[in-house]
């Protein structure tokens, strides 16, 4: 052991940066919560949201809120804004995990086209069982895309631009088939088009919620049992092979995991575009590359950016809704072609 | 280390009509620096692959250590045998120390290893390849040479009692070229069996223990640099006329191009 062993292995240059991340998006979560629980068509003030919260863990404090509030709070508000944190916290999540997975900077969960292939099946299952058969359906076709992306991957492994070309290719296609499944089935049935290509967490219910979060938690916990892995798989596959790595295994396994969370999330929001691509790459600035600090980071700020998103979605053009996908695609969009126009660094 | 072999008998490797690498028998044992060399094509890379247990050979068995590299679990493998490839792009932007760390990775299931004994190897490699003032710079901005230094260092962490090394020295300039062999017969002094594959036939000849030469995925010979960089034979497997001479101031041969008229 030589005398300098210790500063070079733990030389992080990211140790600072990583220590305000947490109180950052922690005061940003609540600010966005706030918002999302008071303003709307129904403005209900603090002091009435604190009493809605209050007496559903069985405390009389805080304002004695209306009964219209109180359904507004917490029937309408309250699922959507957490179905809104878990959506993004599980895109997000998903986004920083394929990137190592891959080994490429441009990958998202969407882009390669495991999103269109989820509304598939999610549009047929909400044919069938509502928005819990849409979620089902959801996973299925997810995690039926996911192997469609394996093989591709195979392929075009050499050409990191490649994969998303072709992922943005088969992409185009199945939100074709999305757009036939729609106008082939019960209008008052199955969402319309636009929910399922530009995303919206519209009319969501604690049902929806609790089912997507199951999922995203199942899915979340094997990726980051793999955090060490993926920093593994980021020196090539030849390499990972040699440290020990079951190449086909981790991969099958991964991408089974990232297909049934983004099948669940498309089930009950649709395709909320550019949250996978985003932010892992804006976080990787701070938390450093080794996936152990990116992964927690993606779920915090996920959530946070699909529920801020959602926020303008809402409020922007009121009393018009428009699609949550539209806002993070008008900022995900110029980011992502940023990135394409230059190769190098970060 | 304590013993370190590698076994192979009759190993053939098959791509459809092809025969990448025809009936071939090897052995290295540990203390020693065995050098592959031979033309392009000649199935050395393919070889090295077939030892580590990346392919599975269509006949005959590798044994590291005895034990069958093609039914290995991984993470077994990953323990016995550690491997130098042709650099890939890392288009995350992990910092040096963290690819010689990420070379640890093997070891995270030993219960005598621990963060200290992780750092300490992670340290000791990157001294020994003169790596150690890259540590905080990110890998990809490195030069080849860098990067190919790094990643021996990473090898080196992974602290294998078998180490292949796949053309360690290309993109490198003499005096890393030099550094990367002396490094390569260090390890091999350390009771490690050391197998590199090599385009510089002075490499070979000044630092290997045994030189195997291929030809057209067969051993055309092996034994001591002396015995197989003979002017005849290498003129002839490399259909171009050499000249082999002492070298004047080191007890090994010196192989040199002659012109086609001689």
């Amino acid at each position: 052991m030589t005398e300098n062993s210790e500063p070079v292995a733990n030389a992080d240059p990211y140790a600072d940066r990583r220590r305000w991340l947490a109180p950052v998006v922690a005061l940003l979560l609540t600010f966005v919560a706030w918002a999302a629980l008071s303003f709307g068509a129904v403005a209900v003030p603090l002091e009435e949201v604190f009493g809605v919260l209050a007496r559903k863990v069985g405390l009389s404090l805080f304002a004695e809120p209306s009964p219209q509030a109180e359904a507004v709070v917490w029937s309408i508000r309250m699922p959507r804004l957490l179905l809104g944190f878990t959506v993004g916290a599980a895109l997000a999540l998903v986004g920083g995990m394929l990137q190592g997975l891959l080994r490429n900077k441009l990958a998202d969960p969407h882009l390669l086209g495991i999103g269109p292939g989820a509304a598939i099946g999610a549009a047929i299952g909400s044919a069938a069982g509502g928005v819990q058969g849409a979620i089902a359906g959801g996973v299925a076709a997810g995690v039926l895309t996911s192997f469609v992306i394996r093989r591709l991957a195979r392929r075009a492994s050499i050409d990191p631009t490649r994969i998303i070309l072709s992922g943005v290719a088969l992409g185009a296609a199945l939100s074709a088939w999305v757009g036939f499944v729609v106008f082939g089935s019960d209008r008052a049935r199955v969402p319309p088009i636009e929910f399922w290509l530009l995303g919206s967490l519209t009319g969501s219910t604690w049902r929806a919620f609790w089912t997507v979060l199951i999922f995203v938690l199942i899915a979340g916990v094997v990726m980051f049992a793999s955090a060490r892995l993926l920093d593994v798989f980021a020196l090539g596959e030849a390499d990972a092979r040699h440290l020990g790595i079951d190449i086909d295994l981790v991969r099958t396994v991964l991408l089974i995991a990232a297909g049934a969370a983004v099948g669940a999330t498309v089930g009950a929001a649709g395709i909320i575009a550019f949250v996978g691509l985003l932010i892992p790459f804006l976080l990787r600035r701070f938390t450093g590359p080794l996936h152990r600090h990116l992964l927690w980071a993606t779920l915090a700020w996920g959530a946070l950016f699909v529920a801020a998103a959602d926020l303008v979605a809402r409020l922007a053009f009121e009393p018009i809704e428009i699609p949550v996908g539209l806002v993070t695609a008008a900022i995900g969009g110029p980011v992502f072609l940023w990135l394409l126009t230059r190769r190098q660094d970060v | 280390m304590s013993e370190a072999t590698v076994v192979a008998r009759s190993l053939t490797y098959q791509v459809g009509d092809a025969t990448l690498v025809a009936a071939v028998d090897f052995e290295a044992s540990d203390g020693e620096l065995v050098a592959v060399i031979g033309p392009n094509g000649a199935g050395k890379s393919t070889l090295l692959n077939l030892l580590a247990g990346d392919l599975r050979p269509t006949a005959g068995d590798v044994l590291l250590n005895g034990v069958d590299a093609s039914n290995a679990l991984p993470g077994d493998l990953a323990l016995l045998r550690s491997m130098l490839t042709q650099r890939e792009p890392i288009e995350i932007p992990y910092t040096a120390a963290q690819v010689v760390q990420i070379g640890r990775f093997p070891h995270r299931r030993d219960q005598n290893n621990n963060a200290s004994r992780d750092a300490a190897a992670v340290a000791d490699a990157m001294e020994s390849t003169g790596t150690t003032q890259f540590a905080t710079r990110t890998y990809a901005t490195l030069s080849g040479g860098e990067q190919t230094r790094v990643s021996l260092a990473r090898v080196l962490a992974q602290d294998t009692p078998i180490v292949f090394l796949d053309e360690p020295t290309t993109a490198l300039d003499v005096a890393h070229q030099e550094r990367v062999m002396s490094e390569a017969v260090l390890l091999s002094r350390q009771q490690r069996a050391v197998v590199v594959v090599l385009h510089d036939l002075n490499a070979a000849a000044t630092h290997a223990d045994r030189i195997v030469l291929m030809n057209q995925g067969a051993v055309v010979a092996h034994g001591y640099p002396r015995d197989v960089l003979r002017q005849d034979l290498l003129s002839t497997v490399y259909s171009q006329p050499m000249v082999v001479v002492d070298h004047p101031f080191r007890d090994c041969p010196l192989v040199l191009t002659a012109d086609k008229q001689r």
